[in-house]
């Protein structure tokens, strides 16, 4: 579904990634985890296009997309619900949500059942639906949080890219956002996470890179990297 | 006191006149963070070229057209001007550039409309109406009526259609706007053309009342700057009490004081609010993330 | 300055005083007075739009407001020249104070837009004040009187070519000095200049009253060239022919602002002559095919990239022919003028030539003072030492609440740290910690709660000012002064050690002389610290990014605080640099430095910590020694996200 190959980005001089390669399979959840700095959070911006890569190759459903301006990417398919949430923080949750289905309400993407859609976000996040009318600045970091996936899902995306979605949030928040990309997954949308709590996100990916140093350095299904004693030392204990 | 009140009721039209300009700053800060330094000029531009078509039509008729090239005119200064310095985060580079244009589009107006200012033909009556002594214009109250109008159509724009709220999303996080799909840059075309069809409405509605010429923008577009400071750049309340303020400062200061000191009001208002307050009456001043 | 610079300065003024005897006509030497007076305000402006990047468009305000103020204390007061113009130098500095201190309080187009109105304001002061003015009838003076002799029009012609050369004499004294680094600090990295207490509004206002000054003087000897003054000289055409002036000739250079006179000067006389418009449109459109040609060839740009300003060109060289006369379209060229320059130009002409050079023969263009202390162990500490004896605590953050929205990053935070020690904050992402940071350092406001500093509330207190009482930082993501040396970075930190004044700069004083040296060895001694000692004369952003985070431990120790907050030290460094990095902190805190740590290197937080303290979800979740924290359930909980 989601291809990069030889990635190479980075801000003004400085080369962050240096040749990244790996796959999103279709209907699968792929993780990326690595320490701060790694590059996790560049590798998403430039996927989605928030950040130019200096070279690379990148394709969506055989689509080349790399280089094209971050609203061309999301017409294509691939929603981001970016780290730090960045929702609009004077429009009303309502109005978030539909501004996530901007490319189907204005001819950019097939239309579908956009006002069933937000049925279906308020459902899986009734703590949303309770506060439709509110702006979205007063609402709490977990439910900013909740509001940035659900923007991202009325895309109807066929990639959702959810860069730190724990970050910040209680260990009882933190719980909840796991759940609710459990469902996401056996509803069989395509995924590709970025999450410090490497050992939540292994237990919910198929299969994860880990980024080291803007490289991939280790890779293998969830599972596998579990197990991996490297990957658990460095990763995955708390206060060793 | 009939007076003072005369002196007010005249200053709600003149401040409108300024809040309808400065509305037209605050589009395009809110979208870009960038000013068009000859939005001036947008409005002079606007009431020579309704000036030149109401002598082959009627006002209502020229109205939509005279929009329809303010719009334009926003276009090409957004794409010449803005869009280049916005790429490379050059202040500088759009504090001149939208200034270079502004000198253009005056000197070219002088050399089609000439140096002298002409009279506007006025579309409604020019007796003035007397309400409990005092005198109010008809085009007075259409300046009142009209900018106001103008605002809140934009303002219901911004809060119902999609495109609006895809307006005010580039305003809050440019970024994030991109990833919902939204052409980020075709929104800021898009407010600059609002932006100098605001003005050259503007244009249009103060032209009976005053002269028309290549210069009348200067100072229009210069004391909006401060109401539009005073108000608040990102507040559409701020402009109009921001406009209303100034407005009657500068009659009263022009009948207590001397004519020639209306113009210093603005800049006095303006030094006060930056010192006690900088992000206006009614702005709301912005953390910046580190 | 280097020996061949000086020769070429010494040719340049014998040069520039021996052209009255080629161009002895009255009308020449009248073009070379005003030549020598623009450049004595552009020198001036450019302090402002080069060095601290604002944009004034008041400076003919300011030009003519020292014009009159000339104009009055000669025509009312009777005042001597020699009175006049230091007298209408000061009143040019009061004014431009008055702009800059509310102006530039915000950052933005603030003062672009407020000297705008300035300069309306201005004209219609002057027309309006005519007790002190004469109104629009204008001013009569006389060019001064000395020792009985009437000055003529050459004799005028040397006052301005001396005013002009100490102008550039101070001017490169002061851009040299701290006052200088200051401003390039600033306009380099706000943010870590403020908290490196330098601090930003003070220096940008220091900046423009300066250039005010500068206006003061151009404008008094102005007064006396012309011998009449009048309201409509000082226009807004004016200040944009200034802006003009120095973008084109070149920002942050002293030729630049002379050059740029020469060509406004000259500007209106070739505009008022429609066959030498002609020509020298011509001369232009040839001469940009040609860079068009060898640049397509060499392919240094695209032939799209090209298209424009050739076309614009030609356009402009045909457009010569199309009109019968040029004076009607003088605005429409400037503008375009304008365009070209801030498109294509960007760094003036003097950039553009200094550009080629450095292409073929870049030995012949420093950049920087090289700075060749070499630093020592001695110097390193500031004199005293702290006491590292002294109990209690340093810092007490009381109830911290920061609210943003609705989302509050830290909610009721306490924070106890004790003098002496190294104090860890830990957590996982977004859980504050760098807010607490920017709390502790000013650079947020906090909702509520206090802050309680070595017995002082430092609530609310501005950064700069939290950097003068003793608290230094590091920044998570790098905020050097990229475009400056790594001592020049260190330097900076150094500014609250230069106690001299800016009149000490201009004559170069003992004091001087010694504050320089002194600081000079500090931050030589201060990179060695670090390790940085062969790096010294290097750009900073040249530096790989674990060397700029030491550069930035470098700078924040020159500011002898007695508290120090490292964001994230340890991130982008190898295994062996951390060892060093942890060697480090170690011998910070031994001279009596407290020390505020993030880190999410764990190994460097356990092995170097007296305490430690976890925030989760903008909570403090716990607090105790390392071995405390590692067994904490609640700690790993959050570490562990609950799964």
């Amino acid at each position: 579904m989601l291809q990069i190959q030889n990635l190479h980005a980075g801000y003004g001089k400085v080369e962050v990634l240096h040749d990244i390669s790996f796959s999103v399979p279709k209907g699968q959840v792929v993780s990326l985890i690595g320490s701060n700095g790694a590059g996790k959070t560049t590798t998403m911006r430039a996927i989605s296009g928030m950040l130019k890569p200096s070279s690379g190759c990148i394709t969506l459903n055989g689509k080349a997309i790399a280089g094209l301006p971050s609203n061309r990417i999301a017409q294509a398919g691939l929603a981001h619900s970016p780290e730090g949430r960045r929702v609009f923080s004077t429009l009303s949750v309502t109005d978030n949500l539909l501004l996530g289905a901007f490319p189907r309400l204005t001819f950019g993407r097939e239309k579908g059942d956009v006002q069933g859609d937000l049925a279906r976000v308020f459902e899986l996040f009734p703590r949303l639906k309770e506060r439709e009318h509110q702006l979205a600045g007063t609402l709490s970091g977990g439910e900013q949080q909740m509001l940035a996936m659900g923007r991202a899902l009325m895309l109807n995306p066929d990639v959702l890219l959810l860069d730190e979605p724990s970050m910040g949030l209680a260990p009882l928040l933190v719980k909840e956002v796991f759940r609710i990309i459990g469902e996401l997954k056996s509803r069989g949308i395509t995924m590709l996470l970025v999450e410090q709590f490497a050992a939540a996100a292994l237990e919910v990916a198929d299969y994860a890179y880990v980024l080291e140093n803007g490289r991939i350095s280790v890779h293998g299904p969830a599972e596998q990297l579990r197990n991996d004693p490297a990957v658990k030392a460095a990763y995955l204990g708390a206060a060793h | 006191m009939d007076v003072f009140i005369q002196l007010v009721v005249s200053g709600i039209a003149l401040g409108m006149i300024y809040a309808l300009i400065a509305f037209g700053y605050q589009l395009t800060f809110a979208t870009s963070g960038t000013l068009n330094f000859g939005q001036g000029e947008a409005l002079m531009l606007g009431a020579l070229v309704g000036l030149t078509l109401v002598g082959h039509m009627s006002y209502w008729l020229m109205l939509p057209l005279v929009l329809a090239f303010g719009a334009l005119q926003g276009v090409v200064v957004e794409r010449v001007g803005v869009r280049p310095a916005i790429k490379t985060k050059s202040e500088f580079g759009w504090i001149m550039t939208t200034i270079s244009l502004a000198i253009i589009f005056k000197n070219v107006a002088e050399n089609i409309w000439g140096h002298d200012d002409i009279p506007f033909p006025s579309p409604l009556p020019t007796e003035p109406l007397q309400f409990f002594g005092i005198h109010i214009l008809p085009m007075e109250i259409m300046v009142v009526v009209g900018a106001l109008a103008l605002m809140l159509a934009v303002e219901i724009f911004n809060r119902k259609s999609i495109y609006g709220k895809a307006v005010v999303a580039t305003s809050n996080d440019r970024d994030a706007a991109g990833l919902m799909g939204i052409n980020t840059s075709m929104v800021i075309t898009f407010s600059y053309a609002l932006s100098s069809m605001t003005a050259a409405f503007a244009g249009v509605l103060v032209a009976p009342l005053t002269l028309t010429g290549a210069t009348m923008g200067v100072s229009l577009g210069l004391k909006a700057f401060a109401v539009a400071i005073i108000g608040g750049l990102n507040s559409g309340l701020g402009v109009i009490v921001g406009g209303l303020i100034l407005g009657i400062a500068e009659t009263t200061t022009g009948y207590y004081v001397s004519t020639g000191y209306k113009d210093v009001p603005g800049l006095v208002l303006l030094l006060l609010v930056l010192s006690i307050k900088p992000a206006g009456i009614f702005g709301k001043s912005v953390i910046k993330k580190v | 300055m280097s020996l061949s610079k000086k020769i070429a300065a010494v040719l340049a003024i014998a040069v520039a005083a021996m052209l009255p005897s080629f161009w002895s006509n009255p009308y020449y030497i009248h073009l070379m007075v005003v030549i020598g007076i623009y450049a004595i305000l552009l020198l001036g402006l450019d302090i402002v739009v080069g060095y601290v990047g604002e944009v004034s468009l008041g400076h003919a305000a300011l030009f003519g407001v020292g014009s009159y103020a000339a104009g009055v204390l000669h025509a009312k007061l009777a005042m001597p020249f020699l009175l006049a113009v230091p007298g209408s130098i000061v009143i040019t500095g009061l004014f431009g104070a008055l702009l800059a201190l509310p102006a530039l309080r915000v950052s933005g187009p603030y003062l672009a837009m407020v000297t705008l109105a300035f300069g309306t304001i201005i004209q219609i002061l002057i027309n309006e004040m005519d007790f002190l003015t004469n109104g629009p009838l204008g001013l009569s003076v006389r060019k001064p009187v000395w020792f009985g002799h009437h000055i003529s029009g050459t004799e005028y012609y040397y006052v301005v070519l001396v005013a002009l050369i100490a102008t550039l004499f101070v001017i490169q004294r002061i851009l040299k000095s701290h006052l200088g680094r200051a401003f390039e600090a600033l306009h380099d990295s706000p943010i870590a200049s403020d908290c490196m207490g330098v601090s930003v509004y003070g220096y940008k206002v220091y900046a423009f009253v300066l250039s005010a000054a500068f206006a003061g003087l151009a404008g008094s000897l102005f007064t006396y060239s012309e011998e009449y003054i009048s309201p409509n000289t000082y226009n807004f055409e004016l200040t944009i022919l200034f802006l003009l002036a120095v973008i084109m000739g070149g920002r942050k250079t002293r030729t630049g602002p002379i050059l740029g006179a020469i060509i406004v000067v000259m500007l209106p006389n070739v505009l008022s002559d429609i066959d030498l418009f002609r020509e020298i449109s011509i001369g232009i459109a040839v001469l940009t095919a040609v860079y068009a040609v060898y640049a397509f060839v060499t392919r240094q740009r695209t032939a799209k990239q090209l298209a424009l300003p050739l076309a614009a060109t030609i356009a402009l060289a045909v457009s010569g022919f199309m009109m019968d006369n040029i004076t009607d379209h003088r605005l429409t060229i400037f503008g375009a003028m304008i365009l070209f320059v801030v498109y294509y130009l960007p760094n003036g002409i003097m950039g553009f030539l200094r550009g080629i050079i450095l292409k073929f023969r870049p030995q012949w263009i420093h950049r920087h003072t090289l700075i060749g202390e070499h630093g020592d162990t001695q110097h390193v500490w500031a004199v005293p030492d702290h006491a590292v004896t002294a109990n209690g605590f340093l810092l007490e953050a009381r109830n911290i609440v920061m609210q943003f929205g609705g989302l509050k990053a830290l909610s009721e935070v306490n924070l106890q740290i004790s003098k002496g020690t190294v104090h860890g904050l830990i957590g996982p992402n977004g859980s504050g910690k760098s807010t607490t940071m920017n709390v502790l350092t000013g650079i947020y406001k906090p909702t509520s709660g206090e802050i309680e500093f070595n017995g002082k509330l430092i609530t609310g207190a501005t950064p700069s000012s939290i950097a003068g009482e003793g608290i230094a930082r590091t920044f998570q993501n790098v905020q050097l002064f990229g475009e400056m040396t790594a001592i020049e970075n260190v330097l900076v930190g150094l500014h609250h050690t230069y106690r001299h004044s800016i009149i000490d700069v201009v004559f170069n004083t003992p004091r001087c002389k010694r504050e320089k040296h002194a600081a000079e060895v500090r931050a030589a001694s201060l990179l060695r610290f670090v390790g940085l000692e062969d790096l010294a004369n290097e750009e900073a952003r040249n530096l790989p990014y674990g060397k700029q985070r030491l550069l930035e431990i470098a700078r924040a120790l020159a500011l002898n605080p007695s508290l120090l907050l490292l964001d994230e030290p340890a991130a982008g460094l190898t295994a062996p640099d951390i060892k060093e990095l942890i060697a480090m902190i170690d011998k910070i805190r031994s001279h009596g430095i407290t020390v505020i740590l993030i880190e999410h290197h764990m190994d460097v937080v356990m092995s170097i910590c007296d305490k430690v303290t976890v925030l989760d979800f903008g909570q403090k979740i716990a607090e105790g020694t390392p071995a405390e924290i590692q067994s904490n359930e609640k700690v790993i909980g959050a570490y562990l996200g609950g799964a």
